[in-house]
């Protein structure tokens, strides 16, 4: 730009307060004019200004400050940094605001934070991360989506999962797989090197804005985009080995041949379990965990470019990861490629696009992970099979009766029913699921008048899947003639968004109107064939041949679209009262007419005290520089109801084979949204300038019009015998603590603290069918969790027992009428079961008998972050706890099971004469009442409190003149463990365990599921 | 608001138009209106305001009428199962929970599987027949008259297909005290939405003079005959709700009603046959039944294809065959094929039971329904041999003496299998002699296909012991089924089974 007479040349320096280090890319702008520039490598600059200019120096991270040029021809300057937590801006829905002023629950984390742990998607990486949001990975199986639930359950029916928002786009999640055994968790398509910070939505201030879809909270992914100045490239990668932990001490061989025999004696049987030798005349004693785990290597590698001019800004990357997990053919791998980009194209226009490509392939066997008893289950096999029967034969053959299906049974007499030798199937057979997907959105912000701007933006969420099943016709899943299910998913999303943002300050007064539109639509599309009997073995694939064609596996086709108006009012005095209003009106198809838009309010104030002068001159204020009151309260909503709930439907079928129409769904026209009205109190504050600081809130989430199936009388010949209805209601309260702290900084020195703490409490308030229990099941089998108004969603549901009787060795269990009776499985069926008092017959103990034993749903849970920093070395321990539950170890009643399947050496400790005092019973073959297999039992119910040490790394960043010639700008290489250890009394393979997944309502049941996995990594990163 | 420059000012005031009118219209501007984003249709599944659009959809329902009866639950299999194997001609060899176990060996209480998935199948089929009923009152222009009369006599003939089925399961029999007992509830409207659960039993006379009144529609509306053998046999047709009837006055112990039902599809003289409409009689080999579904001997059948299957432990081949199916059931050596009367030479004996199955210890195996692993065997509903049998037993039931036509019957029935050991009048003792070897030849003649307990039922007989399990007098609770524990939870008007 030419000089214009008047003007005068300024040069200057700008450093950085702390260390006077040069910092380039400083934007130095000639207040009220588009004049201006930007400092250069060394943080110099020059510019022409009028001689009466200010100039405003602003650079992301540092303190923005205006200067008067006052006809001086030097202005250096030092710019501090911005570092203040209370200070940041954080994402919030349709927009950014300052931390300071939010008045709505937010927590932030940073994408560092996540960065570079070896887990597959963002999502595991964050627990323990942030108060109220608890995370429990089912087990560790790979890409198993984990149960995120943010301040507790909100649905019994429909989803209790946040929604999960990148870059403004609300994307599907949830598992995508439809087939076969493997999980696939499309969050793990997003690279999590890919993000810049994540911000979690909490109450009704925060999540309005999202209205029906926001009951569960909300998570804003910001992936990272690109930053004024030169290109920098960064190359981050590790390497690294997984295995599980926490194997349980299965009896060996001869343990199991001692007291399996002894059982079969009690039994008033024969000796029924003999060794078989192995050709050099050993006896074979098999550990099966060694056939099924193994430790997996993994690694990762991602390049990222950023730089940018002024109008331009980019960031691309590219990433890679392969990982082995714990278990045999157990596989994730994913290769994305991410570009943001925006370009301010003119004055008024800026234009941009984030967008990624990724393609992920997850590969399993069947693990139990989607089906707890199964007998082929990875998971449960080397806690059934026989350790005195080898996998193979001497020959090398699969050790299997091929017609049973099942494993061989050596020189034992009896085997344990249908379990799978799992060699064949890990093998021969192949289960996958891979996703291509596409995710992004291209955007336009138009600044139309001063303070008042606009953005359309429009996203697609695209994903394709394709399961695999592929069963080979020797042994195992496919019941021996060979199966093969194809099937293929095609979800599509889009969603177009419209809104002003409009900020206005006068005097003392600022407003911030954010106002728009929004609408989306989503389908998908679902097919898949199926063929069986395996002609050769030859073939490993569908496409191979088969003697028969099944019918058509997995078909759905279903769509749904939302359209929504929306505003947010945030209104400030002086920074110092506060106030936010927000409004969402939702349109969704899954509704009747009539019924289709429901109104979703909420609104928050705010009181920074610390900003009163009184405050401020107090002693209290030189301590206390920051403290804000804030209350919010909003009502959010919850879709709860299938695509087409509200509709009276006839499915259609053959008549043999002429086609046919039958009602087949009552549809309920009056379905609403689940309603979540939320309130919160809190206050934030920071002590000693910011050195600490924290958050206090108390929130109380009262769910109702809860959707259920209101049962109908079957002769009514209603489908299903029942119709949705909104009925239920339940209530999530407690309080969230987080404490950040410098607790030391002195020379090279700096010891940082992060703590948060959250308390929960659940209470079902309501159900269908004048507040009929609700039992939950586990894979379709066992039922040891119930709903029931007035105790903790889901809560442990088992028969009450009190240990063993010294005098006999028989499990007392207790029965509804409060009566102490005993089992006994070598009597006569009908004097099995006796009354301890008297040793009458007594009736049966069945599942009427259980009675709720505690929450399942932790109670309190949080984390514990420090990082030391000694120079160049940094060390950082994360510490995650969780506590207050029970859980129902099922897993226990089958390493109890006294069926022919193998036991846990604890049973060693087994009652054998009058007067022992063990908790476990005398054992008799085929017994599966004392242990709890037949119905749960509170012997196998135990505490849920555990501390993990989910991370700990060492890190150290090398800075030198010999980098620096190699064009290295700075080099940091790590070391860090996952899952490092784990403090707990419970005695199952891990605490953190959800066999049921994401269910609602059978949380906190462990039923042969995998353990934990545990991580070492070696990672670098590298800035050129 | 000032603008910020005059010079950009037209082109942003024209883009502060078009972003409100993009921020109001966002449905408009996407070329996807607000009807097409919130009322999609489903692509699979009909709304039920379509469901009567045209012929082709009306009669897809009358088809789906059928195949909800049809249900594997049900008539699809079943049924018949439960009916056979709660009378002592079957053996249960596989001691599975889920095939039947409990009805064999009387232990079902009212949160049993088997009452509760079948009370839950016919009521479904029930219900979709009220709802086909009212919305073809509701449309009475889609099809015309007669047709639409075929139509609801061809729903009314399957609503009282399944209220018989239904009430000798779960209700003491009309014979005990001429239908005094507590039957069924009665639902007769379609039920869609919430709310009118509480509905009393009507008393057993009360269902069966519903019964009886459905298929005097029936008989008057129903078309003589279809263009095929194979709608002759899997769709309803005037002679089937005679034939139908025949079996409901049997049941009611109303002899005369059964002569003059059976009068108008069985001729006076050999050879047995119907004079009018589709020309029913004995086929000359009983196999031919088994193999060729759709002769005139099948009055109606339940049809199965490759795509429309009875379901996994569901077809009738599946209890009775083992290798092709688990083969649940066996027969019971000391049942009917101990009695000399099923003499070894019986075609019914020779051709349709088999006792050298591999790896099976040499059980005796019914096999009438041979086809496996995929079962897609016709499960028969109504026989002509059982209408000449319950025309048999009625006319020896009114007469004094031997009936001689009731001894023709008889004998066209087992003369057919058995040509050898027709019963000479000489040989009958009398008129109760006559009645007994009706009632033997009934169990020889329709074993397998659902008759067995409930004619033990309707002559207030105990069930009989086999195997380890006692035999259960008629004043035993488990005599009839219970009433399922859903229906009690919600149905407040019920009143359970003592």
């Amino acid at each position: 730009m030419p000089a214009l007479a008047q003007d005068l040349t300024v040069t200057g320096k700008v450093t950085t307060a702390d260390d006077d280090t040069p910092l380039p890319g400083v934007s130095v702008q000639i207040k009220g004019t588009t004049r201006g520039t930007t400092t250069n490598a060394d943080g110099a600059y020059r510019i022409s200004v009028p001689a009466n200019a200010r100039l405003v120096f602003s650079f992301i991270g540092y303190t923005s400050q205006e200067i008067a040029v006052n006809n001086r021809s030097v202005v250096n300057l030092k710019l501090e940094t911005n570092s203040s937590v209370l200070n940041e801006v954080v994402v919030v829905g349709y927009g950014t605001q300052s931390k300071k002023t939010i008045t709505g629950a937010v927590t932030s984390v940073a994408g560092d934070v996540i960065a570079n742990k070896p887990v597959q998607s963002f999502d595991q990486a964050l627990q323990g991360r942030a108060a109220g949001v608890n995370i429990v990975t089912p087990n560790g199986v790979l890409n198993n989506a984990p149960v995120i639930r943010i301040r507790g359950v909100s649905s019994i029916n429909g989803s209790s999962s946040p929604l999960i928002v990148v870059d403004g786009l609300p994307i599907n999640s949830g598992d995508v797989s439809a087939g076969g055994f493997t999980v696939n968790n499309p969050l793990g398509d997003i690279n999590p090197a890919d993000i810049e910070s994540l911000e979690i939505l909490k109450d009704a201030s925060a999540t309005a804005i999202y209205g029906s879809r926001a009951a569960a909270g909300v998570i804003l992914i910001t992936t990272k985009k690109g930053k004024e100045g030169k290109a920098q490239v960064s190359y981050d990668g590790w390497v690294g080995g997984t295995q599980a932990f926490r194997f349980f001490k299965m009896l060996d061989a001869q343990q199991y041949m001692d007291y399996k025999n002894e059982a079969a004696r009690n039994a008033g049987l024969p000796n029924q379990f003999f060794p078989t030798l192995n050709p050099d005349g050993s006896v074979v004693n098999t550990n099966w965990y060694d056939l099924i785990y193994r430790t997996g290597l993994s690694h990762s590698h991602n390049i990222n470019v950023n730089g940018g001019t002024k109008d331009t800004r980019y960031a691309f990357s590219l990433g890679y990861t392969n990982q082995e997990g714990m278990i045999q053919k157990n596989d994730f791998s994913r290769l994305t490629g991410r570009m943001n980009i925006s370009h301010q194209l003119n004055k008024a226009v800026k234009l941009g696009a984030n967008m990624t490509l990724a393609n992920s392939f997850n590969r399993s066997p069947n693990t139990g992970t989607t089906g707890a008893f199964s007998t082929g289950g990875l998971g449960r096999l080397p806690l059934v099979l026989a350790p005195n029967l080898a996998p193979r034969n001497p020959d090398g053959s699969y050790n299997i009766n091929r017609a049973a299906n099942a494993m061989g049974l050596g020189n034992n007499l009896t085997g344990p029913g249908g379990y799978y030798n799992p060699l064949p199937d890990l093998d021969l057979s192949k289960f996958t699921s891979e996703n291509n997907h596409l995710l992004g959105n291209v955007f336009a912000d138009i600044n139309l008048l001063k303070g008042l701007s606009f953005r359309t933006s429009y996203g697609i969420d695209n994903t394709t899947v394709e399961d695999i099943d592929f069963r080979n016709s020797i042994h195992g899943e496919s019941g021996n003639n060979g199966l093969a299910v194809n099937i293929y998913t095609n979800i599509k999303l889009w969603n177009w968004q419209n809104y002003f943002t409009y900020n206005l300050d006068f005097g003392k007064n600022n407003f911030t109107l954010t106002a728009g539109s929004e609408a989306q639509k989503y389908t998908i599309n679902r097919w898949g064939g199926s063929r069986q009997g395996l002609t050769d073995p030859f073939f490993t694939s569908y496409q191979g041949n088969f003697t028969t064609n099944n019918p058509p596996a997995g078909n759905f086709q279903s769509q749904n679209g939302f359209l929504s108006y929306f505003a947010r009012l945030n209104y400030d005095f002086d920074q110092k009262y506060l106030i936010t209003l927000n409004f969402r009106r939702d349109g969704y198809s899954a509704y009747a007419s009539g019924r289709k838009y429901g109104d979703f309010p909420g609104g928050s104030v705010g009181y920074r005290i610390s900003q009163e002068d009184f405050w401020k001159n107090s002693a209290l204020g030189s301590i206390v520089n920051e403290f804000k009151l804030r209350a919010s309260w909003g009502r959010v909503g919850n879709v709860g109801v299938g695509d087409f709930a509200s509709l009276s439907l006839f499915n259609s079928g053959l008549y043999s084979t002429v086609p046919t129409f039958v009602f087949a769904q009552a549809g309920n026209p009056d379905l609403r949204w689940e309603s979540s009205t939320k309130t919160d109190l809190g206050i934030a504050f920071g002590l000693f300038g910011d050195k600490i600081t924290g958050e206090l809130t108390y929130f109380n989430n009262k769910v109702t019009d809860l959707v259920l199936p209101e049962p109908q009388a079957p002769s009514r010949g209603i489908p299903g015998n029942s119709i949705a209805t909104n009925v239920g209601s339940m209530v999530n309260k407690g309080v969230e603590f987080a404490i950040t702290s410098t607790n030391i900084q002195s020379g090279p020195f700096k010891w940082t603290t992060s703590f948060n703490l959250t308390t929960l409490k659940n209470e079902v308030l309501a159900l269908a069918n004048n507040n009929a229990d609700i039992l939950a099941q586990t894979g379709g089998l066992e039922s040891s969790n119930i709903v029931r108004v007035g105790e903790s969603i889901g809560s442990i549901f088992a028969v009450r027992t009190v240990g063993v009787n010294p005098a006999n060795g028989q499990r007392i269990f207790v029965n509804a009428k409060g009566e102490q009776v005993q089992y006994d499985h070598s009597a006569a069926p009908a004097r099995r079961w006796t009354y301890v008092q008297t040793g009458e017959v007594a009736p049966a103990i069945t599942g009427s008998d259980r009675v709720v034993i505690g929450a399942a749903i932790p109670k309190w849970y949080g984390g514990l972050d420090n990082t030391f920093t000694y120079g160049n070395l940094d060390l950082g321990i994360f510490l995650q706890y969780s506590g207050g539950n029970v859980i129902y170890n099922g897993t226990k009643a089958g390493l109890r099971d006294q069926r022919p399947w193998n036991n846990h050496t604890d049973v060693l400790n087994r009652w054998q004469k009058a007067g022992d005092v063990t908790n476990i019973p005398r054992p008799v073959l085929n017994d599966n009442i004392s242990n709890g297999s037949a119905t749960p039992i509170s012997e196998n119910v135990e505490k849920g409190d555990f501390i993990r040490a989910r991370n700990i790394s060492l890190g150290y960043n090398f800075k030198n003149a010999l980098l620096r010639r190699a064009n290295i700008s700075s080099l940091r290489v790590y070391a860090q463990v996952q899952n490092a250890f784990l403090i707990t009394n419970y005695t199952g393979a891990d605490p953190e365990v959800s066999t049921n997944r994401n269910s609602n309502i059978a949380p906190g049941v462990d039923r042969n599921s995998t353990p934990q996995a545990r991580s070492y990594t070696l990672g670098a990163s590298i800035n050129f | 608001m000032t603008i910020l420059t005059s010079f950009h000012a037209p082109t942003r005031r024209t883009l502060l138009k078009a972003a409100v009118m993009a921020v109001l219209f966002t449905p408009l501007v996407t070329s996807c209106n607000e009807k097409e984003l919130l009322e999609p249709s489903p692509l699979t599944s009909l709304s039920d305001r379509d469901a009567f659009a045209n012929p082709d959809r009306v009669l897809a329902q009358v088809n789906g009428l059928y195949a909800s009866t049809k249900s594997g639950q049900f008539l699809g299999g079943r049924y018949y199962v439960y009916v056979d194997v709660r009378g002592e001609e079957f053996l249960n060899v596989t001691n599975n929970g889920v095939t039947a176990l409990q009805t064999w060996n009387h232990s079902n209480n009212s949160q049993s599987n088997e009452p509760t998935n079948l009370w839950n199948a016919a009521y479904l089929a029930i219900n979709r027949i009220n709802l086909f009923l009212a919305g073809l009152d509701a449309n009475p222009s889609v099809v015309e008259g007669t047709l639409a009369n075929q139509y609801r006599a061809e729903a009314r003939f399957l609503r009282a297909l399944s209220y018989l089925n239904l009430v000798q399961l779960y209700a003491q029999p009309y014979t005990k005290d001429n239908g005094a007992s507590p039957g069924l509830p009665l639902r007769l409207k379609g039920e869609v939405g919430s709310g009118n659960n509480d509905l009393a039993r009507s008393t057993v006379a009360e269902v069966y003079k519903q019964i009886l009144d459905d298929l005097n529609f029936a008989e008057q509306n129903l078309p003589a005959n279809y263009a095929t053998a194979l709608l002759n046999t899997t769709r309803a047709h005037k002679n089937t709700a005679i034939a139908l009837k025949t079996r409901v006055n049997l049941i009611m112990g109303k002899w005369a009603d059964v002569v003059t039902e059976a009068n108008k599809i069985v001729s006076a003289a050999t050879p047995f046959r119907a004079a009018t409409g589709v020309a029913h009689q004995l086929q000359a080999s009983i196999g031919t039944v088994f193999t060729n579904y759709t002769t005139t001997e099948s009055i109606l059948s339940m049809p199965f294809s490759d795509n429309d299957l009875p379901g996994t432990q569901n077809g009738l081949a599946s209890y009775y065959m083992p290798v092709i199916g688990p083969g649940d059931y066996s027969l019971n050596p000391n049942g009917i094929l101990a009695n000399t009367a099923f003499t070894a030479t019986d075609a019914r004996r020779t051709s349709l039971i088999r006792n050298d199955i591999a790896g099976d210890a040499g059980r005796f195996r019914l096999a009438k329904f041979p086809t496996g692993p995929v079962h897609k065997d016709f499960a028969p509903v109504i026989r002509y041999a059982e209408v000449l049998l319950n025309l048999a037993e009625a006319r020896a039931r009114l007469a004094t003496g031997v009936d001689e036509q009731a001894l023709a019957l008889l004998n066209a029935v087992r003369g057919r299998s058995a040509p050898n050991a027709v019963y000479k009048a000489e040989d009958i003792a009398g008129k109760d002699a006559l009645v007994n070897a009706i009632l033997l030849e009934r169990r020889i003649e329709l074993l397998g296909e659902g008759f067995r307990s409930n004619d033990l039922l309707r002559l207030n007989q105990p069930l009989p012991a086999k195997g380890t399990i006692q035999a259960v007098p008629a004043t035993a609770s488990v005599y009839i089924w219970p009433i399922p524990q859903g229906e009690i939870n919600v149905n407040k008007l019920i009143v359970p089974n003592p």
